[in-house]
């Protein structure tokens, strides 16, 4: 009795496995199907209607992408970025493919090492690594594969061992400051009086440090102009790996039910806590890297970069032979790029018209308004700002 | 201080039925160390029905006519789900340890070894990535009950007791206490109780009166592992936005810490679980908790580390556990597979 059962048990799981592996090579078949016959026709505009997975034909993959920390399907910086992956790849009809470095948050460079060459293994010419974590291994994969061109989205260039400039890594960074200040100065001008921060990689990320300071600085210019003082409560707590937790939706909701009408989540999977929080206490959401208002009715607009985008510019690069451009050097993407910005067709702004906002935009590109973009200035309480009271929390 | 009670009994309730979930197999003799894998699959289990509802139209609709009774009832539907589902996987334990008489330590481990694993293969395949979530909207949205859901306008003062145990809870949270006392009491004045924990003190002499060990076993593993199931949607829902990550922050281990702080005896589980929850709560939070209403953050402003407070409960955890382990004792024969033929 207890064999048969046993092995009873012994031939479910085998069927089980079986029959998962079998449905999930075939939905990739189908897919890789009629992916080619759309291939050749249409022009893909949604990068959510190219399938995350594809199979190549040869078994090569030409342009990877290799994750940061947190989810590839973050809804934000991951997925953004891949966006731009897809929409090249699948436009051009060339194949693709994501590599999440083991270990998850804990990912070691050995890991990330791994995943970078893994995707050249498979064939890549490309390797797109999203966040500036990545340095480590990047440049040892760059200097072995020399042949191999990678795209250092939210990073910068790199030199090898001998101190020589990588001229295969691009590095690509964006001025988060310009849009963190937008956001900041239109959520105070729509009338907001106290806000919040909360920001992922623990107050070492050089984006999300320059995405705070400019919020704080656009807060502080609004209210200046408005002549009125804004408190706003700040805080790098459990988001040191950009993930959701119990603890972050805790301290949230606390300063959602003391008072704070709206909080900048800025990092990747972190926007579930904070958006769960906002819902439960009837509170307000600036969301952020990508257009999150469709994710939740909590959010009033979105510090946005242009990952897509400049994923998409970069890749083109390679292709197009003007990799020379990039290669090597640091592009910094802002204004003047039209690489950040706010989504006015999707905001709820009452009192903060789009005109309000274009006007702005002019005076930050023409020079009119200047953003400081210092990456150490993880707490603003130390910055003197006249018109906001920095409630800065931990430490 | 609506605040502090409000996520005091948040973190506290998924711990303390979790604990119950304990008692119930350890009383019975079988130690379940697979709380923690149990809740983990409760977790999955609760949110992955909750996204198959969802796609739904019916279910939809109901969300946009704002008929929060029926989504309360989807709320309970959800954790019933969880609780079978737990109770299934708890039967892997229950055949493991008193059918095979296998030891049961290891029996537990496999299985929280197993949960998140298994756990993380079926979210890959369903969402491709490693974290499941609700379909559309968060959890507080579907499921809260907040003044504007009873159709009180969002400025009504409802008093101290209305605002912290009518606006902004969850019925799970309700029903989690409610079926805490219902349990207990079975436990303590039926005769299936007595029967329960009989097995897990003498199960030889229980045997000699007639009553059957493996089937008592079996109800208690089982009871336990469908609270532990339910434990994990619970723990998904309130405070993890209904997400399913294969990982329950260690609420299962924590579940069990609280069960031997509280003497493997109801009463003292909930007084621990609330004390554990309103430690944990301070830790997230200190720096917005006004305790009498002065405006004045004492706690943040007397200029202790927050590493201090974010290490607090498991300090208290520690000291409370140096004073009282003294006098605790677990069932007799926990731990120890029963054998008829044993003298």
């Amino acid at each position: 009795m207890k064999k048969f059962f046993a092995l009873l048990l012994a031939l479910v799981m085998v069927l089980s496995l079986v029959a998962c592996g079998d449905k999930k090579t075939d939905d990739n078949q189908g897919d890789t199907n009629t992916d080619d016959q759309q291939g050749a026709t249409t022009t893909y505009t949604n990068p959510d209607d190219i399938d995350d997975n594809m199979t190549s034909e040869d078994g090569k993959y030409e342009i990877a992408f290799v994750t940061d920390v947190g989810q590839l399907k973050d809804k934000s910086f991951n997925q953004g970025t891949f966006d731009g992956v897809k929409l090249y790849a699948a436009n051009n009809g060339l194949s693709y493919k994501y590599y999440q470095p083991a270990n998850g948050d804990q990912a070691t460079d050995d890991d990330r090492y791994d995943a970078m060459k893994a995707a050249v293994d498979g064939g890549a010419k490309v390797v797109v690594c999203a966040g500036f974590m990545q340095e480590g291994a990047l440049k040892r994969a760059a200097e072995e594969f020399s042949d191999v061109s990678f795209i250092f989205i939210d990073g910068y260039s790199l030199k090898d061992s001998n101190d020589q400039v990588l001229s295969n890594v691009a590095g690509i960074s964006f001025k988060e400051e310009q849009c963190g200040y937008f956001a900041g100065y239109a959520v105070v001008k729509e009338g907001y009086e106290k806000l919040g921060f909360t920001g992922g990689g623990g107050g070492t990320n050089p984006a999300c440090i320059r995405y705070g300071w400019g919020f704080a600085q656009g807060a502080n210019d609004a209210a200046k102009e408005l002549d009125k003082t804004v408190e706003l409560n700040y805080s790098w707590e459990y988001g040191a790996s950009f993930q959701a937790s119990p603890e972050l939706q805790t301290m949230v909701s606390g300063w959602y039910s003391n008072g704070t009408e709206i909080v900048f989540a800025c990092g990747g999977s972190m926007f579930q806590s904070v958006a769960a929080a906002a819902s439960a206490e009837d509170g307000k959401v600036v969301g952020v890297d990508v257009d999150q208002s469709s994710e939740s009715d909590t959010v009033v607009t979105s510090a946005m970069k242009g990952l897509s985008d400049a994923a998409e510019w970069a890749i083109a690069k390679v292709y197009d032979n003007t990799w020379e451009e990039i290669g090597g050097t640091d592009t910094s993407l802002g204004v003047k790029e039209n690489a950040v910005g706010l989504p006015t067709a999707t905001w709820s702004m009452e009192n903060f018209t789009v005109a309000d906002y274009e006007d702005l935009f002019q005076k930050v590109l023409n020079g009119d308004v200047t953003i400081d973009n210092n990456s150490e200035m993880a707490d603003p309480s130390t910055a003197g700002l006249s018109n906001v009271n920095v409630n800065y929390i931990g430490g | 201080m609506t605040f502090l009670i409000q996520q005091t009994l948040i973190y506290a309730v998924p711990l303390m039925i979790v604990a119950l979930a304990g008692v119930f197999a350890e009383r019975s003799g079988i130690i379940n160390l697979a709380l923690e894998g149990i809740m983990v699959f409760g977790a999955f289990i609760g949110v992955w029905f909750v996204r198959i509802l969802q796609t739904s139209d019916a279910i939809l609709s109901l969300k946009q006519s704002g008929n929060w009774v029926a989504l309360q009832g989807v709320e309970l539907l959800t954790m019933l789900v969880a609780a079978a589902f737990g109770a299934l996987f708890s039967l892997l334990l229950s055949f493991a340890s008193i059918n095979l008489r296998a030891d049961q330590t290891i029996g537990g481990t496999a299985l929280n070894l197993m949960a998140p694993a298994l756990v993380l293969f079926f979210i890959r395949i369903i969402a491709n990535q490693n974290t499941l979530q609700m379909l559309t909207g968060d959890a507080a949205s579907w499921f809260m009950i907040k003044k504007s859901t009873l159709g009180i306008d969002k400025n009504t003062d409802l008093g101290f007791f209305g605002e912290t145990f009518v606006n902004k809870v969850y019925l799970a949270t309700y029903v989690c206490i409610l079926l805490f006392i219902i349990l207990s009491i079975l436990l303590y004045k039926t005769r299936f109780g007595l029967r329960l924990r009989a097995c897990g003190e003498n199960p030889q002499a229980a045997d000699s009166l007639g009553i059957n060990v493996y089937k008592m076993r079996y109800a208690g593993t089982t009871i336990s592992g469908a609270l532990a199931g339910m434990g994990g949607f619970v723990y998904a829902l309130t405070t993890a936005n209904c997400a399913s990550n294969g990982d329950v922050a260690g609420f299962g281990f924590l579940a069990l810490a609280v069960m031997i702080f509280g003497n493997w005896k109801p009463v003292n589980i909930a007084v621990s679980s609330l004390l554990f929850g309103l430690f944990k709560c301070i830790a997230a939070s200190y720096a917005s908790i006004d305790i009498n209403g002065d405006g004045v953050y004492m706690l943040a402003e007397i200029g202790i580390s927050a590493h201090l407070y974010r290490m607090l409960p498991y300090i208290v955890t520690l000291l409370v556990l140096a004073f009282t382990s003294k006098s605790s004792r677990a069932p007799k024969a926990e731990g120890i597979p029963y054998d008829k033929g044993q003298r």
